[in-house]
């Protein structure tokens, strides 16, 4: 036979007491079926039935008071152990080490004796419990000021110690942290590491000295707006009208041209008397632009193109007591030199007066600066989109050159072409020099 | 010396203070005849007699009414609310009068008492059982909550609640109840409030948690150790007033934060810690402040709780995530 003792229903009580049956002896009943139902101090319960079988013996009978634990029916045979019944406490009360709290008790009686139920230590629930032990030490406070809190030591107000831990590093006044960690703002973190920018070869501009993400950008080079670019000095004028114009279309021009520079001599020892040098040259030039038309074109970086032009409009650099300006002579190529010379003292002379129109400085397709006239044999001439090329010429001088196998003094012109080598060959370029140089140095 | 549990510790530190301080009286419900649901007060009725150790009736208003007013007459009442779920009929004596006591009367009346409570879940309880209400109380100014994490800090961190002249809110994981062994010396030493303890040196991340989440904080950090993560964890203990300075020189040197809470995550304590230390160490921090905490639900009965309270897989999740940035 099966005994079936009163399970722990679950308030940790200690009895409960019996208000009536619903089986009798010799019953078949089937699992969970309520067998009868007991009154604790707390509420009247049903008992479910741990299993199926047929009642043997009640242990009771209404009225009684059972202990927890004790018999509270029997079945037949041997059935298999009693599924945990009723409340998930009674599973427990087994799996439990009770641990009674051993007080010093003056009057040697000990806590209400549970009997033979183990003490869940809990009324509701499952309290887990383990035989392991715990092994810490725990420092309370900060890292320099904190001492050894365990075994119930005194921590000795730590907390009021002043620590040797910086803490000017939190409210941000160092600019590397106690243990040599730099400062840096998250943004500035972030955008190092995308720019693979090693944050220890900042200096940290902002407050404290932490690292924020215009350090970055700076070490990075990044392009931005000038007025944002921190001045080299202060107190300068500003640039205005042709230089500030200069400033910018060199600027431009650096940005974008690909310089490429082929230098030359004129040998002008065939020239007949009274040539103008100035219109020679441009004659020169609208020779070079026929023979080779690539170096009479405008091209843009922006959408890769690139225009031959049909005329040729030299731009001669004309300099200034204002600064630099660049008047265009129209249509070189279809001009007599006589027209050339009007053009050209016309331009000098508005350039001096300062009544140059937009107009003048238009359309131009290739430049000429004839440095020459002050000083300069040859020069680094700078390409100025959207045109190609530039012919710098430098100061005549009256060179000891070889001759077959005579040596002899010619005049000579010194010649510096720059082409854009973006768009242009440098066989397309040394052909243009060479139908220059063959047109400068005819007799006429 | 002796190994004992949480439990066994706080009634040790029970019996310690009320031998040596008369003025130290015990209250609440089951706590006398019975020692308390869980004996925390067991066998103290019988040393120190039906005056100092009080059955209440079921009413957790008249028992911080009680305290409050033992308090204020020269008494040291340790009460307790049987489980802190069971607070909330309390908190009209609690925040109208426990906690502004002293700024109401100038100090002239004051409150040094305890009120202690089971905390958390974990336990299989039914419904009520389980609840994690500190950042509740923790945002009323007035009151200090106090959360244990070990027998020996249980034992010196209630000496120093009782001792304390104001109130405490004295908050107890019953999942850690019986959980482990500690030695402690039943000596009277009580341990420093508003600091934070330092479990575990490291320096890859800090992490900071309390009660019963201590366990499973400690068990990721030995996981993560073995994958050569170096974690540092800090015991929060004290939950008001926080120790801020502990957590941002801890911060300052591990650059990353990782705060464990079973509490919900919406305005939990744990956004507290977090916000401070973006004030205070957002340049130290190489990636963003994670929290591991229970969800924004009511806490599911047994069957689900273990998938509500944070596991170690969780923090060790939430760990990596820091280091990934």
């Amino acid at each position: 036979m099966t005994i079936f003792n009163l399970p722990d229903l679950g308030e940790g009580l200690a009895e409960a007491e019996i208000v009536r049956w619903h089986v009798n002896v010799g019953d078949r009943i089937a699992v969970d079926q309520p067998m009868l139902a007991v009154e604790t101090a707390k509420a009247v319960v049903e008992v479910p039935a741990p299993f199926s079988g047929v009642v043997k013996a009640l242990h009771g009978q209404p009225g009684d008071v059972i202990a927890t634990g004790a018999p509270l029916i029997e079945f037949e045979g041997m059935l298999p152990t009693a599924r945990p019944g009723g409340t998930a406490a009674a599973s427990t009360a087994q799996a439990i080490a009770p641990t009674a709290p051993r007080t010093a008790n003056s009057h040697g009686t000990s806590a209400p004796s549970r009997a033979s139920a183990a003490d869940a230590g809990t009324v509701v629930g499952n309290v887990p419990t383990s035989e392991e032990e715990l092994i810490e030490t725990a420092y309370a406070g900060r890292h320099a000021a904190g001492t050894p809190a365990a075994h119930g030591r005194h921590g000795a107000n730590s907390a009021n110690q002043p620590g040797a831990t910086n803490l000017n590093a939190v409210n941000g006044a160092a600019p590397h942290s106690a243990n040599g960690r730099l400062r840096a703002a998250p943004a500035a973190r972030a955008l190092a590491k995308k720019l693979s920018i090693d944050l220890t070869r900042l200096a940290g501009t902002g407050r404290g000295g932490v690292i924020v993400v215009d350090d970055v950008i700076a070490h990075a080079n990044i392009a931005r707006s000038p007025s944002e670019q921190t001045p080299a000095f202060t107190g300068g004028e500003k640039l205005r009208g042709l230089r500030r114009a200069m400033a910018q279309s060199m600027a431009l021009a650096r940005d974008n041209v690909t310089n490429c520079s082929i230098y030359d001599d004129a040998d002008l020892h065939h020239w007949r008397e009274g040539q103008d040098f100035t219109t020679r040259l441009l004659r020169a030039i609208a020779a070079g632009c026929q023979a080779e038309p690539a170096l009479n074109a405008w091209f843009d970086g922006a959408t890769q193109s690139r225009r031959l032009l049909p005329h040729v409009h030299i731009g001669m650099a004309v300099d200034t007591s204002e600064g630099l300006i660049v008047p265009v002579i129209r249509n070189v190529d279809s001009r007599s030199p006589t027209e050339l010379r009007q053009e050209i003292d016309r331009l000098k002379h508005a350039a001096r007066d300062r009544t140059v129109t937009p107009d003048d400085l238009r359309h131009v397709s290739i430049m000429l600066s004839n440095f020459g006239m002050i000083a300069g044999r040859y020069a680094t001439p700078v390409v100025v989109p959207p045109t190609v090329a530039i012919l710098g010429s430098g100061r005549l001088s009256r060179d000891v050159i070889a001759v077959e196998d005579r040596i002899e003094a010619h005049l000579r012109m010194p010649l510096s072409l720059t082409f854009d080598h973006r768009c242009v060959t440098g066989g397309e370029a040394a052909r243009f020099l060479a139908a220059v140089l063959r047109d400068l140095e005819k007799d006429t | 010396m002796a190994k004992v549990t949480m439990i066994e510790a706080i009634n040790r530190a029970h019996a310690w203070e009320m031998a040596h301080d008369s003025t130290v009286v015990v209250l609440g419900e089951d706590v006398g005849l019975n020692g308390g649901v869980f004996r925390a007060t067991a066998g103290l009725q019988e040393q120190f007699g039906k005056d100092r150790v009080q059955d209440t009736p079921l009413a957790e208003g008249m028992i911080a009414g009680m305290a409050i007013g033992m308090a204020t007459q020269g008494l040291r009442p340790v009460a307790e609310i049987q489980f802190m779920g069971f607070i909330y009929p309390a908190l009209d004596q609690i925040g109208n009068h426990m906690a502004r006591m002293r700024n109401r009367t100038r100090g002239r009346l004051t409150c040094p008492l305890v009120l202690r409570m089971p905390h958390g879940g974990g336990i299989h309880a039914p419904e009520h059982h389980s609840e994690s209400l500190e950042a509740l109380l923790a945002h009323h100014a007035g009151l200090r909550v106090v959360c244990p994490s070990s027998p020996a800090r249980a034992y010196g961190l209630l000496l120093a609640a009782i001792r304390d002249p104001d109130p405490v809110i004295f908050l107890e994981p019953a999942r850690l109840y019986r959980l482990v062994k500690q030695e402690i010396n039943d000596d009277g030493q009580a341990l420093p409030l508003d600091v934070c303890y330092r479990l575990r040196e490291g320096s890859d991340v800090t992490l900071v948690t309390w009660g019963a989440m201590v366990t499973e904080t400690l068990r990721a950090a030995d996981k993560l150790e073995s994958e050569g993560v170096s974690c540092e964890v800090l015991d929060l203990a004290t939950l008001s007033p926080i120790d801020h300075d502990t957590i941002l020189e801890s911060v300052v040197k591990t650059g990353r934060l990782v705060v464990v809470h079973e509490a919900p995550r919406n305005c939990g304590i744990g956004a507290e810690i977090a916000a401070t230390v973006a004030e205070r160490a957002l340049y130290d921090l190489h990636a963003p402040i994670k929290r591991v905490t229970g969800y924004d639900t009511i806490i599911p009965l047994s069957r689900l709780e273990h998938d509500y309270i944070p596991n170690t897989a969780r923090i060790t999740d939430a760990v990596r995530a820091t280091l990934a940035e």
